[in-house]
């Protein structure tokens, strides 16, 4: 989706159980869900995709337990819908309602509050992932505790995720009550991502990447909670709207140059300056609408994303160090959010202590060097770069960067004996 | 009342369940492999709240459709009856096994009459209820593909005629809807000359007309025009079409 990788693959539909009954003929594969990773997890030159949107019902729902029961293939808007009509949510979801729920499984997903809440896998009770050489198997964290852990975040590469038992939480409103504070550099934006982390909803800092020197890495930071005031009505329906990497082709030339870039950032700003207070549910957990369009404005050549945890008390120095890295290879920073992390990572898993950064720039230019040195810092400190938002990220890196990449290695050869499950992501990385 | 639909467990079988569902319509599903069923069924109880029953049947027997059809519990009323049954096979040529055009007959023509035969007293008894049959643009005129599939649908088409006819003086109404190209796994990945319209397009625009005396429709519309070049199109053209 990032718009830096396209080969000839083969692309299958199955709508029906029997489909299973037949994959074993279908070699090698990768299951696909709403295909909108940036980096290239769900399709490889000869390699059959299999898109699994199909699979979108909702099997079971305990009212007590607030466990639901879904096939792999639904869209998180409509699964939001659903359990907002029962006056649940799930309290860890990504940022677009057409993403799917294998797909969160697959790459596990963090959602609005990564240090308090987890990722994905917290709120997944169990898991029917399919394999042709071991059928249908039942993982969650008592049972096959291996399988689901390496698919928790195995990026489709252990088999077919066929449904998931998820945890609703009440909704304990409609709104969330959006607070923003200017932050002045820096150091003062980690230390309220942190110290914000423990019992907000919502946290994330907006970085200001137009600004230099010292107020590079100022910004606002978001602080998000659930209402204490009456409902303003009740969560409005999601109608999924169509986001893919052909509408973002659909532009041929990149809109988001330097000019581009400081109109979007200061159209945020003054965004920032006059909005705040309550913003709906489904607002704040699928900021559309503005996105989409950010998206597009990359045009057909599409654009890189690098998102990395690092130590708090490096994050400063990493701002410094991607301010000036930018300059020196002219690169056009167009997007930058900063979000608490913890946790310790296990097979692929995105997790650290640290702060995240991500930042977007249009592809192309001097973009791969200045990836290239954002690798090479976070490699020296220790930090840790998210797989799945980066189709580019060398093997060496992931290596010196996931302590148990080689044990998720290890999993896959003794689990995928005859190799059945690859993608473009799997080839480049040798998982 | 309940609203019973041949082939639910997927495509435009799928799609219309889950327009009559919204529509509030209690259903009666009807497919192969139960596992489908089951998850189709959870998901319209859960979603819209409507009662589901499942029906596990092999169209290509007849016999066994007329049976399971006379077993089915007389309430609350079957009153509409829908058929979106659309069996094909990469063998269906001018050469086909009997066995292989024979099972295509009956799943696609033969099964459909036994089903419709089994429950029509209902249906007269009411004096109401719908009886839907999905055609295809194949049946417009015969070609080297699709052979017996065709064939099927062309009687299929008939046999919709007759039924018009025969219940012209009675509540209940008979819709044939002439498919065009339509997203579904049968479609899927094909190089088509023209536009495809989704299931749920399709969905919609049959469930609009439940209570209306459409004979023969085209979906989408304008498949009425192509089907009139197909029929008139001079055979010295048409022999040397491939498609």
């Amino acid at each position: 989706m990032d718009g830096g990788i396209a080969v000839a693959a083969e692309l299958q539909r199955p709508d029906r159980y029997g489909w299973f009954q037949t994959a074993r003929e279908v070699r090698p594969l990768i299951p696909r869900g709403a295909g909108m990773s940036f980096a290239a997890a769900s399709f490889a030159a000869d390699t059959v995709s299999i898109d699994f949107t199909a699979f979108d019902r909702i099997l079971d729902f305990a009212t007590a337990t607030g466990v639901v029961e879904v096939e792999a293939g639904i869209r998180l808007g409509a699964l939001f819908d659903f359990l907002a009509a029962r006056g649940r949510y799930l309290p860890i979801q990504p940022g677009h309602p057409a993403i799917t729920v294998g797909g969160c499984v697959a790459a596990d997903i963090h959602g609005k509050n990564p240090a308090r809440d987890g990722s994905f896998i917290a709120q997944v009770e169990s898991l029917k992932l399919f394999h042709p050489d071991h059928g249908t198997v039942e993982a969650s964290e008592d049972k096959e505790r291996e399988l689901f852990r390496a698919t928790c975040g195995g990026l489709g590469l252990t088999g077919i995720i066929v449904s998931a038992r998820l945890r609703s939480k009440p909704m304990p409103a409609a709104t969330l009550d959006v607070t923003r504070r200017r932050v002045a550099n820096a150091g003062e934006a980690a230390a309220l991502l942190r110290s914000s982390s423990a019992e907000r909803d919502l946290v994330y800092g907006w970085l200001d990447l137009a600004r230099s020197g010292a107020k590079f890495g100022g910004g606002y930071v978001m602080l998000g909670d659930f209402s204490a005031r009456p409902d303003r009505g009740a969560a409005k329906p999601l109608a999924s709207s169509r986001f893919s990497s052909e509408a973002r082709a659909r532009l041929p030339l990149p809109l988001l140059n330097r000019w581009g870039a400081w109109a979007v950032n200061g159209a945020y700003r003054v965004k920032l300056g006059i909005s705040g207070g309550g913003s709906s549910l489904a607002d704040a957990q699928f900021p559309r609408g503005a996105s989409e369009m950010f998206y597009r404005l990359f045009g057909r050549a599409g654009f890189h994303e690098y998102q990395a945890i690092v130590a708090d008390a490096r994050y400063p120095d990493y701002l410094a160090f991607i301010h000036e890295q930018a300059k020196r290879l002219d690169v056009v920073l167009c997007l930058g959010v900063a979000k608490p992390f913890a946790g310790t990572s296990d097979f692929l898993r995105f997790a650290g202590d640290g702060i995240s950064v991500a930042v977007e720039v249009p592809r192309g230019g001097r973009s791969d060097a200045f990836m290239a040195e954002l690798d090479r810092f976070i490699v020296a400190e220790g930090g840790r770069p998210n797989l799945i938002k980066d189709g580019r990220l060398p093997r060496e890196v992931a290596d010196a960067t996931y302590p148990e990449i080689e044990r998720f290695r290890a999993f896959r050869r003794a689990w995928d004996k005859g190799g059945r499950f690859r993608s473009e992501l799997s080839l480049r990385l040798a998982l | 009342m309940r609203t019973l639909v041949f082939g639910a467990s997927a495509g435009i079988g799928r799609a219309l369940a889950r327009a009559l569902a919204a529509k509030g319509h209690d259903l009666v599903l009807v497919a192969r492999d139960l596992r489908d069923l089951e998850a189709e069924a959870a998901h319209l109880r859960l979603t819209l709240g409507v009662g589901v029953e499942c029906l596990v049947l092999d169209a290509t027997m007849p016999e066994r459709v007329a049976e399971a059809m006379a077993r089915l519990a007389p309430e609350p009323p079957i009153l509409n009856l829908l058929f979106a049954v659309g069996m094909t096979s990469p063998r269906d040529t001018v050469a086909s096994a009997p066995a292989e055009a024979a099972a295509l007959i009956d799943a696609n023509l033969v099964s459909v009459m036994a089903a419709v035969a089994t429950l029509l007293p209902r249906l007269r008894e009411a004096d109401r209820g719908n009886i839907v049959g999905i055609g295809s643009v194949a049946a417009i005129r015969g070609r080297n593909a699709n052979v017996a599939y065709a064939a099927a649908k062309r009687g299929l088409e008939s046999y919709f005629e007759s039924l018009r006819h025969a219940l012209s003086a009675t509540g209940i109404r008979v819709q044939l809807y002439r498919l065009g190209y339509v997203d579904t796994q049968m479609s899927f990945g094909k190089k088509l000359m023209l536009p495809m319209a989704s299931a749920e397009q399709v969905a919609d625009r049959i469930v609009r007309g439940l209570g209306r005396d459409v004979g023969l429709a085209h979906v989408p519309a304008f498949w009425a025009g192509v089907a009139l070049a197909v029929r008139n199109m001079p055979w010295a053209i048409f022999r040397r079409l491939e498609f």
